[in-house]
């Protein structure tokens, strides 16, 4: 189709041709046509309709829009985000009242309430007082928790995955699998993996597991090793073959070759995927949560349900934190080891 | 040319031997057409062609990594076969042109990976290689001309000269009784070239390693070789001492390539 390559038009002559010819312009414009008609099926005219109020409103030329409530309305639910912890008294089982937690203080809180008295039909103040254990920081400390949990569950996935695609790659790389049938039913098991999102395994996993990190640890690794397997082997079946070919002539098995003459041509670009991995793993975890695998997505989803919306402003900003943390380790990390 | 197995002493027996060993790829190109000589122990045979003369394939035959698909080559009294290769790469020894050492590994590790067949598996895996070898392995560093400080480099930060003695020492380092040497210094500039095959051949003589080298240049193989054998299309052409290197024997290797053979000669 592109012909940039010379074609001989009458013999002895040379011409080279545009590197385009009508029929690319062709594809170039049925595509466009095509991604119009999409467009509407996804509504994006509707997004596009939105969007344009919410910024003619911000300009002042209309009087507010629908997009921009919604999201006034949800920033200011989010914050102030909630820091310190509220329990009332009674409902914490033994508490000793000379031995506070760290920080934490008791408040007495009254609170009046009209209540209808039916003799004489007039309405009485009745007060109320209720007492609460106050941690001024408690909040922030359970996220903090919950977040570390969430790493756990990322790193323990990360782990399983790498365990499990390194001999999957060997078996999925066309030039080191011991056998052809090996070879595609590896390949077959890794478009498996990968195909299944984490989060619907995750669905299952809490029914087979239960409620908490297990199903999380297993969802994220199942799906990373997916991952991980198809590129380990794509990297095997590309490396330089000029000093796997000298070591083999000295009598190295295919392992030893392996171990020798590929793994230290490709680490460096094992490390950058499994960097990706566990990076990507630390927010699905934050994901997979949702579903109750564990970790600060089961905080989320909680608090989400019982409209805390300033709880879930803390989640958000702690989620937030650490991936652009984690972020600027990984980065560090990978400048060292490559 | 006999071709029972060789039942006398072990010095009488040719180190290696070929016998109508004959080469085509898949794609139709006849790399071999009947290929038959023998190599006595010690010698430094060179292999003289032009480019695609067959000089790869044929040294490729000996260590297995080319199966012929007619023919017998013998190493050492042993016919070369599926069941005889593992024993046999152990005493064959290989330098290529491109070098073909680990770029990303140290220069000490990619010479001791010259034993990675001898050493038990843990050891392997881990390249945690005994002492002896490990010393042995600088004494032939130092032996090769390079520096103490090269050991811990990386092969990639160094020169293509520096890295052929990378490719040298690693060849050596299980005292191989044959060495094969593919253009090794094709890849080079001329006084680098000659310093290398010097280096190449002193080091067989040491040793009494038999060498089987393949050439490009007949300046070269005039200048290092005990023996020459001339391959052209696939068959020896020549094969004789340097001395009978003359320009008949020169055109039957080149043919029309012979002006240019013949400058470099004068060169
Ligand atoms: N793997 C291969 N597949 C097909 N043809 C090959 C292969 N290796 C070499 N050849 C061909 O065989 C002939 C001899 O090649 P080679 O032994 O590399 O020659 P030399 O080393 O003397 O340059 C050439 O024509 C080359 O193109
Ligand atoms: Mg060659």
């Amino acid at each position: 189709m592109t012909a940039v390559h010379p074609a001989r038009s009458a013999p002895g002559t040379v011409r080279l041709d545009p590197p385009y010819d009508w029929r690319a312009a062709l594809l170039v414009l049925v595509a466009g046509f095509l991604l119009l008609l999409s467009g509407q099926r996804v509504q994006l005219d509707r997004f596009v309709a939105l969007s344009g109020e919410a910024i003619l409103a911000q300009l002042g030329f209309v009087e507010g829009s629908q997009v921009g409530r919604g999201l006034g309305r949800m920033v200011q639910s989010l914050f102030p985000v909630a820091v310190e912890e509220r329990r009332e008294v009674t409902r914490i089982a033994d508490l000793d009242r000379d031995k506070l937690p760290a920080f934490a203080r008791i408040e007495r809180i009254e609170t009046t309430r009209f209540e209808l008295d039916r003799t004489t039909m007039a309405l009485v103040p009745i007060v109320e007082s209720k007492e609460y254990l106050v941690e001024p920081f408690g909040y922030l400390f359970r996220v903090f928790g919950k977040m570390v949990e969430t790493i756990e569950i990322a790193l323990w996935a990360t782990i399983l995955s790498v365990l499990l695609s390194a001999p999957i790659a060997v078996l999925a790389a066309a030039n080191y699998t011991p056998h052809r049938a090996l070879y595609y039913a590896a390949r077959g098991l890794v478009s498996f993996l990968r195909a299944i999102p984490e989060l619907v395994s995750a669905l299952f996993l809490v029914l087979a597991f239960g409620f908490g990190p297990i199903a999380g640890i297993l969802a994220l690794g199942l799906h990373a090793a997916g991952f991980l397997g198809k590129f380990y082997a794509e990297d095997i079946e590309a490396a330089d073959k000029k000093p796997q070919e000298a070591l083999r002539a000295l009598g190295a098995s295919k392992l030893r070759v392996l171990r020798s003459a590929v793994l230290p041509q490709v680490a460096p670009a094992y490390v950058a995927y499994t960097l990706y991995i566990l990076d990507r793993n630390v927010r699905m975890a934050t994901v997979v949560g949702l579903v109750g695998a564990g970790g600060i997505g089961q905080e989320l989803k909680g608090r989400y349900d019982l409209f805390e919306y300033d709880h879930v402003g803390t989640i958000l900003v702690v989620i937030f934190a650490t991936v652009f943390l984690l972020d600027q380790i990984s980065a560090r990390l990978r400048a060292r080891l490559l | 040319m006999t071709l029972e197995v060789d039942h006398s002493p072990r010095v009488e027996t040719p180190l290696l031997q070929f016998v109508e060993v004959a080469k085509t790829f898949a794609d139709g190109t006849r790399a071999l057409a009947g290929v038959t000589f023998a190599v006595p122990r010690a010698q430094f045979c060179v292999l003289l062609g032009p480019s695609g003369s067959g000089k790869s394939t044929l040294l490729r035959c000996v260590n297995g990594l080319v199966e012929p698909d007619r023919g017998t080559v013998r190493f050492d009294g042993l016919r070369l076969e599926r069941r005889s290769l593992p024993s046999i790469r152990r005493r064959v020894a290989m330098v290529h042109q491109h070098f073909n050492l680990v770029e990303r590994l140290p220069v000490g590790t990619n010479i001791l990976t010259g034993a990675l067949a001898r050493v038990p598996a843990w050891r392997a895996y881990l390249h945690w290689f005994p002492r002896e070898l490990r010393d042995k392995a600088c004494a032939l560093a130092l032996r090769v001309g390079l520096e103490p400080h090269h050991l811990r480099r990386r092969v990639s930060e160094l020169s293509g000269g520096q890295q052929q003695r990378v490719g040298i020492a690693r060849a050596f380092l299980c005292d191989p009784d044959l060495l094969l040497a593919d253009e090794p210094v094709a890849s080079l500039d001329p006084a680098t070239a000659r310093d290398i095959l010097e280096l190449l051949r002193e080091a067989a003589r040491e040793r009494a390693t038999t060498v089987l080298c393949s050439l490009h240049q007949p300046e070269l193989a005039h200048r290092f070789a005990d023996r020459v054998l001339g391959l052209r299309s696939g068959r020896i052409v020549f094969d004789g001492p340097p001395e009978r290197l003359d320009e008949a024997a020169l055109a039957r290797i080149y043919g029309d390539g012979l002006a240019a053979a013949r400058l470099e000669l004068a060169a």
